[in-house]
């Protein structure tokens, strides 16, 4: 067990929201630091690391997006981070997702609700640290025919044709594209793939990959990509590349 | 008002009728002005030739001893009158009441001189006799049969050609006026202040050209008064994010209680009705959002899984292998509105995918729930419209879902119809327009 306490550094333009996270975090065994725009976050940055940081999009001076874009590019580029965005529009997500965030929560939202996804994240990211880094310019993952867009969160196939996937099948195959070449247990899968909404609750993981075999077109008996290791989990067994965007 | 026939309905016909009554009875009057006046001056000028023609004929013949008078005869002839040496046929006197003007004017030239009798022979045609005694005392009949004037024969020609002019162009006329109403018209009913405005052509006559530039201003300020609205509604809905991520962030450091709770969910109703108010504003701009080609089983697939996930029931049947060209997120959230309406009032909701002759396709979401009374269909789809037993549920919801579901199948080119299925429950239909085919 680790007992050092995890840092997290919350970025909010609003007073009061940053006061009130810091401090619900804070009474959850956080250590937190504030941060009211970019300019307060590198200055914290430059001397000091921190485990996650939670950005809000909405900022006066530059924005969230520009902020995480830069820390994408820089030293901190391993670093979690958290969106808070003021629109339930998928185009502020794709945004966010584009610019290299972990993961996004639409406000108003509830603080249980930010902290367990800042828990989540950082399990994540601890656990299994992702091979391959998505980045703004290359967001797309391939393997044989496919093609994976990690911001829309859609397959497409070798027509280009967009093949949809369900949060639960998109989650579980971006777990098994960041780790390829590498058995993973079905404890591991669960954990790595669960939701926001602890949704796998009752689904077992088979069930999760007979449906991603099926929608890759993967044969059950002599699946291609995704094999089934007796009494130890799956594997996901093709390369992985990250390609470059095409626009 | 008593009308013998009925006023017509359309503009055109009105037009043409107008043109065409006024025309033909101008051009009708004055054909038959020329007419007569050609018929008068014709006739006066054959009978003073007549008159004088006859008055020499007999002059001749009086003088010519009567041995020769019968060689002269043929020469004398006219088409329409001869002379006979004798009594002639014997006929009917003539009454004083049907007298020719020929037999005035042989009466006014020769019977100054001879004494003339008249008799009408029925022969036919019928013609008529002057008989009179020479100065030698011999019988001279004068056998007249009138002719009526010859018709040229290029003249119902002339007036069918005329007819033709009149009608052609009464058609330009009525055309060249109706045609840029019809456009108008067609113009304005197509006026969509959700879609890009479609320009009018401001071209043709003044009048035209002015109409086209007013419709097209006042379509750019209907666009631009529905731009003002949405963005009202978005500045609100907006600035009010800010207090409510406050307030519930206050709200969680509150102690357990009844109050704490109640005032969660007040707050969550607040959010809720602040979200689906920015989610109404937005399905009705323009979506910047491209179509693309997706696999339409793969993608209804998705959706109900995610239902299934978080333990709702939500049931699929569609055809494999199905591609459509849409907008995956303006459909995702069209269906998922009518998904969570089914799940509100039924429990369960059924997700099914019709294919239509002709290539559109229908996807359909039924339930088994209430339903909405026949006379309030049209109204469900109305942005906060809400039945009185929805009003007084707990779930009463926005009233706006169904309204954004309407605004985005219109979006996606398609509609959205709701129906009460037999044997109870809704039936909500979105129909696209035509799949790209099999995959």
């Amino acid at each position: 067990m680790d007992a050092k306490v995890d840092h997290v550094l919350i970025v909010d333009d609003d007073r009061e929201i940053r006061e009130l996270v810091g401090n619900y975090l804070k009474k959850n065994g956080l250590r937190t630091t504030l941060a009211a725009d970019g300019r307060q976050m590198r200055a914290f940055l430059d001397t000091a690391q921190v485990d996650l940081i939670v950005l809000d999009i909405m900022m006066p001076g530059d924005d969230g997006l520009v902020l995480c874009r830069e820390l994408r590019a820089g030293k901190h580029r391993a670093t979690p981070v958290l969106m808070l965005t003021a629109r339930d529009d998928e185009t502020d997500r794709i945004i966010g997702l584009e610019m290299g965030a972990d993961d996004y929560l639409v406000k108003p939202f509830a603080a249980r609700e930010l902290l367990a996804r800042i828990n989540a994240v950082l399990r994540r990211t601890r656990m299994l640290p992702p091979n391959l880094v998505v980045s703004e310019q290359a967001r797309l993952l391939g393997f044989g025919d496919w093609r994976l867009d990690t911001t829309a969160r859609h397959l497409l196939d070798a027509q280009g044709t967009v093949v949809a996937l369900s949060g639960a099948e998109y989650r579980m195959l971006r777990v098994f594209l960041d780790h390829p070449q590498r058995v993973l247990s079905r404890e591991q899968l669960l954990n790595l793939t669960q939701g926001r909404e602890a949704d796998l609750f009752d689904r077992s993981i088979d069930l999760l990959v007979s449906r991603l075999r099926q929608r890759l077109l993967d044969d059950a008996r002599q699946p291609a990509y995704i094999k089934t290791v007796r009494n130890e989990g799956y594997v996901f067994s093709f390369p992985v590349q990250l390609l470059e965007n095409p626009s | 008002m008593r009308r013998w026939l009925p006023w017509p309905r359309t503009l055109a016909a009105r037009l043409s009728l107008i043109f065409l009554t006024s025309l033909l009875l101008a051009q009708g009057l004055s054909f038959a002005l020329q007419t007569y006046e050609r018929y008068n001056s014709a006739r006066s000028l054959m009978l003073s030739n007549f008159e004088h023609d006859i008055d020499t004929s007999v002059a001749i013949l009086d003088r010519l001893p009567a041995a020769e008078r019968a060689t002269w005869l043929s020469r004398l002839e006219r088409s329409n009158y001869r002379y006979q040496l004798g009594t002639g046929q014997a006929g009917t006197p003539m009454g004083a009441d049907d007298e020719p003007m020929s037999v005035k004017s042989i009466k006014a030239t020769v019977g100054g001189r001879y004494p003339v009798a008249f008799e009408t022979i029925e022969d036919s045609p019928p013609h008529y006799q002057a008989h009179l005694r020479l100065s030698d005392g011999e019988p001279l009949t004068i056998d007249v049969r009138p002719s009526i004037m010859p018709l040229s024969p290029w003249l119902p020609l002339l007036l069918a050609a005329q007819l033709a002019l009149l009608v052609a162009g009464t058609w330009l006329a009525v055309r060249t006026a109706i045609r840029p109403l019809t456009r108008l018209a067609r113009a304005a009913e197509s006026l969509d202040p959700n879609q890009p405005a479609a320009h009018l052509e401001e071209r043709g006559p003044t009048e035209v050209a002015h109409a086209a530039a007013a419709f097209n201003a006042m379509q750019q300020r209907i666009a631009a008064y529905v731009k003002e609205r949405v963005q009202l509604l978005a500045a609100i809905s907006h600035d009010l994010q800010t207090p409510i991520t406050r307030m519930k962030l206050r709200v969680e450091f509150m102690d357990d209680s009844v109050e704490k709770d109640k005032l969660w969910s007040d707050l969550t109703e607040i959010q809720h009705l602040v979200k689906e108010g920015v989610a109404f504003a937005r399905s009705t701009e323009p979506s910047r959002e491209p179509a693309i080609r997706l696999q339409l089983n793969a993608f209804l697939e998705s959706l109900v899984f995610d239902y299934l996930d978080t333990g709702k029931a939500v049931e699929l049947s569609a055809p494999h292998e199905l591609v459509i060209t849409s907008r995956p997120q303006a459909l995702r959230r069209l269906l998922t509105n009518l998904i969570d309406n089914a799940l509100k009032f039924a429990g369960e909701a059924q997700v099914q995918v019709q294919q239509h002759p002709g290539g559109r396709l229908a996807i359909q979401v039924l339930d088994r729930g209430p339903g909405v009374p026949e006379e309030a269909l049209s109204d469900v789809v109305k942005p906060f419209y809400r039945l009185e037993s929805s009003r007084n549920r707990d779930t009463g919801g926005t009233g706006l879902g169904l309204a954004i579901a309407s605004q985005l199948a219109g979006s996606l080119g398609g509609q959205l119809r709701l129906s009460n299925r037999a044997g109870g429950g809704l039936c909500a239909e979105v129909e696209l327009p035509g799949a790209a085919g099999a995959a």
